[in-house]
């Protein structure tokens, strides 16, 4: 009966053995890494709009506040998006037969909503409030970046859980004063929290990663 | 079930049975009390169905779970794709006072039996999502019931009409003007003649207006009124006792002694959830000993289940009773032969009470028991303390003679166009009108109505009509006070509302909005745009409650009833069903799987049969029968009710629809086939065994305890339930509390069975309804379940009920069992349960003592009988499939309240959070708040005498606990039950 096995077989085996956990440990890794990377994420990467709007314009250069367009952000879970009328309150004049804009009229006149891509979008199964994070020190930058440098808006954070735990474990350091939430580019720490303030943050912890805070 | 037929519980030996028993029993089911085996297997496997799975092979199973594996790790990933997400959306135009993402809450009012109820609508970005009773309003005073609960579901009812239809067939709307243009022409050319009009009593100004101006235009036509659950013998009996129709409004929070007569005072009478909340405010007063409840009826009910004393009494025996207990009270009237051993006793009661007495009627009493009753409140000197006299709130038409002319009309040709504006009347008027064929040979009819049901098929036209979710309107509630209604939505499509079709009538015109101004612009001359928006605001407008009428008593009134008792040896009691009322209902899966509060029965009706009575003809559960009536059979299944009157079948309406949608269609059988104009409450007949078994789907035995002591009850003074002790050692870690620490308290001395907890909370949480087999296999969805158990002689058994939903045990049984931390404590105390960690296994419910985790055995989101996504709440998550859910404790209401608190600075309050069922419930049984902190509601009634933990020796440390019902007489369940029945 001729061999089953050739003579190298007994060395491929070895090989096979070495290469595959090597090969097994290194997509582990590398899908380890992918999945923390900003690129799986998708941060930084913009999405087609219906129009070419570009915060950098208006809230970099012209410093209209935050809360104009984004009026519920203080008391509701939802930030708001400008209506049609609030963006015609200035381009009724301003560029107003640019035809970039020809969705804001069309949406005037036909009463039907401009739909955005959302850029910020958290994975499913989770809650977020806007105000109960905006009233208690957290400020728009922090999740959504330098917004007033963006010529086109995109992803400024990964938003993934992992990264929503890390403040969650320890706010304090990522807190800032109330005025200051709306703020960009704002450097400095809170000087006005004192230690038992900051003790007071630490001791939330346990309620801030309880499972029901953010999933229910 | 049907497989595997349980063995019939022998009701001699049940009796030895019970007899030996010595501490307190109780039992769910008939079979339970007997220790039948298939009660045995029920509480002794968790998922009872899943034996029956064992027949699969080892191959099969490691094919099953490798493909589930694979399933799994395809069913993980999410595509992260944003085109694929929801967009973010900008409005064309700001709303004032609308900001996205937050519901808008509006005043209402609902009718039921053509009275209102005021109800405030919360809707969700233009969707109604959830109902609860308006503070305002008298009739609901902020709590609800089931059926009010459900009526965002049948707003998103998929079987509404859509569009016009004649002869079945889809029309335009432009052909539809063209049609009532016509009729109009024609019928104001002549005066009206040989038009009829049917209108189901609905005490409502603007309707009562349009009708006023539509006479006056069209003088010949006639007008009826009908609807199946009817006020006639309430009518004729306040016409023999006082001369004129007037409506009883009873005031139970100043009554001592209470004597309900039939009907149900806490479900199905006008005013009930009212009443049900003035009696428990009444048994709360601290300084005033407990009000008597005595029921007087033949089936149970829920007043029968809370009564004090039960007094089961054949319907044909309800007459003779009254007599009895009239005349001992020296209330002039022939005496009857025999009186009843009870009569007397509550005489006495009654008379020693004096005017904070109270007898009251059921509507389907005869006319004599209701003008007897008031004799009996007079002579208390009960009218101005615990009852009042009001002009009648509903106009006062006799329905049964109304639809009787109709029919005759029609029989006769005089009726050549009959518009229908509302109801049912070909599936619910009385069987022996015919009244289907009847329309069916008109050369004009036409119906307005919601659905497409069994009286548009039989119409020539059919119209859409708005739900009330979607019309403005107003409506008088049970005591007179108006309630304005507006709707909470757009229509979902072009509909009109009999307001509306009135006002086209007359000519009026107008929209809705235009049409409810008009009435109460005539009203109020001054400010009337403010006092209009300040009515739709509240949903009830100020200062139009009835005013109490002087009522006497005529002197020879009560004499004059002759008794009549129809030939057949059973009494045969018409009674609206818990769950689809008078069948309007019977297409809302909510209410289909609904537990009926004492049966327990879902989706279907059965005839109720006291146990003597069943063995008596050898029957058990589930048996069918043909019952004979007046000529008329019907066959039904039995259901042998403990409890119920002997030789007296109780038939629930409601049911045995064929046009009512695609969940309602063919559920149960249609007891309106037996019943007939002469007795529409009450008839006589027989019964014959057919020896088959039909499929009864009921809860009763689904989700046992092990275990004794499950509810407790305490006689008058409140003694410790419950020794509070060392806490006992425990394996489980300590876990820090931090800050707030939830808990719920459930008064079982309040808690009435009315179900209304458990729509509450099915709407709230977006529970999901999962269908008859399913349900048939025990996996219904409930989080929270209303447990209702006997104790005692199975003729005249105690009832109790028990709301149980999860406990939160602080040492959780559950969380230690998941193998993947799906199941973890919250710092605040919360069992949560995170959906997307959770893998199956169901080993958590297997570990739960108390049964309250529920498994999506399929995806529950999208199936025959899911609700439609508009009306599932955004705040909570719609589980998939594989994945266990359970009472949360309703942690987004939690969460609002503790964001609003944080946004403003300060703690949460007590009272602040309040669940789906404690909000819903009309006795207030349910409280909750932090149990840490001293003063809260909760830690009041946790340290209350009364208080006890279910199933406490387990040493679960449940956060939902329970106060002991309090029982004057006995002081445990199982003691001498009332034996006044025989």
């Amino acid at each position: 009966m001729a061999q089953i096995f050739s003579r190298r077989a007994s060395t491929s085996f070895r090989v096979f053995l070495v290469l595959v956990p090597m090969g097994l440990a290194l997509s582990g890794g590398l899908a380890f890494v992918w999945a923390r990377s900003d690129a799986f994420w998708s941060v930084g990467e913009p999405e087609p709009q219906p129009i070419p709007f570009r915060h950098s314009l208006h809230s970099g250069d012209l410093k209209i506040d935050c809360r104009y367009c984004h009026t519920s952000v203080e008391r509701a879970a939802h930030a708001g998006m400008p209506s049609a009328q609030t963006c015609m309150s200035c381009h009724g004049q301003l560029l107003a037969g640019e035809s970039a804009l020809e969705p804001i009229r069309s949406s005037l006149a036909l009463g039907e909503p401009i739909r955005w891509t959302s850029v910020s979008r958290l994975p499913d199964h989770v809650v977020f409030h806007h105000a109960a994070h905006v009233t208690k020190g957290v400020a728009c930058e922090t999740c959504h970046g330098r917004v007033d440098q963006m010529p086109r808006t995109v992803k400024a954070q990964t938003l993934s859980m992992g990264w929503c735990l890390d403040c969650h474990r320890d706010p304090a350091p990522r807190l800032r004063p109330r005025d200051a939430v709306l703020a960009f580019g704002w450097v400095g720490t809170a000087p006005s929290m004192s230690e038992d303030v900051r003790r007071a943050h630490a001791a939330a912890a346990p309620r801030l990663t309880s499972c029901n805070t953010c999933h229910r | 079930m049907m497989d595997r037929p349980s063995p019939s519980p022998d009701l001699a030996a049940l009796l030895t049975r019970l007899a030996r028993e010595t501490g307190p029993r109780l039992w769910r089911s008939l079979e339970e009390a007997a220790d039948a085996p298939e009660a045995r297997r029920l509480l002794e496997a968790e998922f009872p169905d899943l034996a029956s799975v064992g027949a699969i092979d080892r191959r099969t199973w490691i094919r099953l779970m490798g493909a589930s594996l694979a399933a799994a790790g395809l069913a993980a990933c999410d595509t992260n794709d944003p085109a694929q997400s929801r967009p973010l959306l900008s409005q064309a135009g700001s709303t004032p006072g609308y900001t996205p993402g937050v519901g808008l809450t509006l005043a209402t009012s609902l009718e039921r039996d053509g009275t209102g109820c005021g109800v405030l609508v919360t809707a969700q970005e233009g969707r109604p999502i959830k109902v609860e009773g308006n503070p305002l309003h008298p009739a609901t005073r902020g709590a609800s019931d089931p059926f009010l609960q459900a009526e965002v579901l049948t707003l998103n009812d998929p079987s509404r009409s859509t569009h016009p239809a004649e002869r079945g067939e889809a029309r335009s709307w432009a052909d539809m003007r063209a049609v009532l243009r016509q009729l109009r022409t024609e019928a104001v050319a002549d005066g009206g003649t040989g038009l009829h009009l049917v209108l189901p009593p609905v005490a409502s100004p603007t309707l009562e207006r349009l009708a006023a101006a539509a006479r006056e235009l069209l003088p010949r036509a006639r007008w009826h009124a009908y609807a199946p659950i009817l006020d006639d013998q309430r009518i004729a009996g306040a016409r023999l006792a006082f001369g004129r129709p007037l409506d009883l409004v009873y005031d139970l929070a100043a009554a001592d002694t209470i004597v309900c007569l039939g009907g149900d005072l806490f479900s199905t009478e006008p005013g009930h959830i009212r009443y049900a909340a003035d009696f428990q405010a009444r048994r709360r007063t601290p300084d005033r000993p407990l009000p008597m409840l005595v029921a007087v009826e033949a089936g149970l009910s829920l007043v029968g289940a809370r009564a004090d004393e039960r007094v089961v009494v054949r319907p044909r025996e309800m007459e003779a009773f009254v007599r009895a207990l009239a005349a001992t009270l020296g209330i002039a009237g022939e005496p009857p032969g025999e009186a009843h051993p009870a009569a007397a006793r509550i005489a006495a009661r009654l008379r020693a009470t004096g005017g904070h007495g109270l007898v009251t009627v059921g509507r389907e009493q005869p006319a004599v028991v209701h003008a007897l009753a008031a004799a009996v409140n007079e002579r208390l000197g009960a009218f101005g303390q615990t009852v009042r006299a009001i002009e009648p709130v509903l106009p006062a038409v006799e329905g049964i003679a109304s639809i009787t002319s109709l029919a005759d009309a029609v029989a006769a040709g005089t009726a050549t166009r009959v518009l229908i504006l509302g109801g049912n009347p070909v599936y619910d008027a009385p069987a022996d009108l015919e009244l289907a064929s009847l329309i069916r040979r008109l050369p004009a009819s036409l119906h307005v109505g919601c659905v497409q049901d069994e009286t548009a098929a039989c119409c020539r036209w059919h119209v859409p009509r708005p739900h009330a979710f979607e019309s403005f309107g107003d409506l008088r509630a049970f005591d007179g006070t108006v309630g304005f209604s507006q709707p909470a939505t757009v229509r979902a499509a072009p509909s009109l509302g009999p307001e509306e079709f009135l006002s086209l009538l007359c000519g009026l015109g107008g929209q809705a909005r235009d049409v409810l101004a008009q009435t109460w612009r005539d009203r109020w001359a001054d400010r009337f745009e403010e006092r209009f928006d300040r009515a739709l605001e509240d949903g009830v407008v100020p200062g139009t409650a009835s005013d109490p009428v002087a009522a006497r008593v005529l002197e020879q009134a009560p004499r004059s009833a002759p008794q009549s008792t129809g030939p057949g040896a059973l009494d045969i009691a018409f009674v609206p069903d818990p769950a689809t009322w008078d069948g309007r209902y019977a297409n809302n899966g909510w209410l289909q799987e609904l537990p009926r509060p004492l049966s327990k029965q879902v989706w279907g009706n059965a005839a109720m049969i006291a146990p003597e009575t069943a063995a008596r003809f050898g029957l058990r559960s589930q048996d069918v029968v043909e019952i004979a009536s007046g000529g008329r059979v019907l066959s039904a299944p039995v259901w042998v009710q403990p409890g119920h009157a002997p030789d007296t079948l109780t038939l629930p309406l409601g049911y045995g629809r064929s046009r009512a949608g695609a969940l309602g269609n063919g559920v149960g059988f249609d007891a309106y086939r037996l019943r007939t104009a002469e007795a529409p409450w009450l008839a006589t007949g027989d019964l014959r065994p057919l020896g088959r078994r039909e499929r009864l789907i009921t809860t009763q035995q689904h989700h046992a305890m092990h275990g004794r002591d499950l509810v407790r009850t305490v006689a008058e003074d409140p003694r410790p339930a419950q020794q509070p002790g060392e806490p006992s050692p425990s394996f489980y870690p300590e876990k820090a509390g931090q800050g707030h620490a939830w808990g719920m308290a459930i008064d079982l001395d309040a808690c009435i069975g009315c179900n209304a907890c458990v729509v509450a909370c099915q709407a709230e949480n977006n529970v999901p309804v999962v269908g008859p087999d399913e349900a048939a296999r025990g996996r219904e969805m409930h989080w929270l379940r209303i447990d209702r158990y006997h104790a005692g002689d199975p003729s005249a058994p105690k009832t109790y009920f028990q709301p149980v939903p999860c406990m939160h045990c602080e040492t959780a049984p559950c969380e230690v069992v998941c193998p993947v931390n799906a199941t973890v404590h919250s710092s605040e105390g919360l069992n949560d349960m995170v959906y997307n960690r959770c893998i199956g296994t169901r080993t958590c419910s297997n570990n739960c003592p108390y049964k309250v985790r529920r498994f999506n055995f399929h995806d529950n989101r999208t199936g025959p009988f899911s609700a439609a996504g508009s009306v599932l709440n955004p705040q909570v998550t719609a589980r998939p499939r594989g994945v266990m859910e359970k009472c949360t404790y309703c942690i987004q209401r939690i969460a609002a309240a503790r964001i609003e608190a944080r946004i403003e600075d300060r703690p949460v309050a007590d009272g602040e959070v309040v669940t789906a069922c404690q909000q819903a419930c009309p006795t207030r049984a349910i409280s909750f708040g932090d149990i840490a902190s001293e003063d809260s509601a909760v830690a009041r009634q946790r340290r209350s005498a009364r208080g006890y933990a279910l199933l406490g020796d387990l040493n679960t440390k449940p956060r939902t606990t329970y106060l002991a019902r309090i029982e004057p007489q006995a002081p445990a369940p199982g003691g001498d039950p009332a034996k006044d029945g025989e």
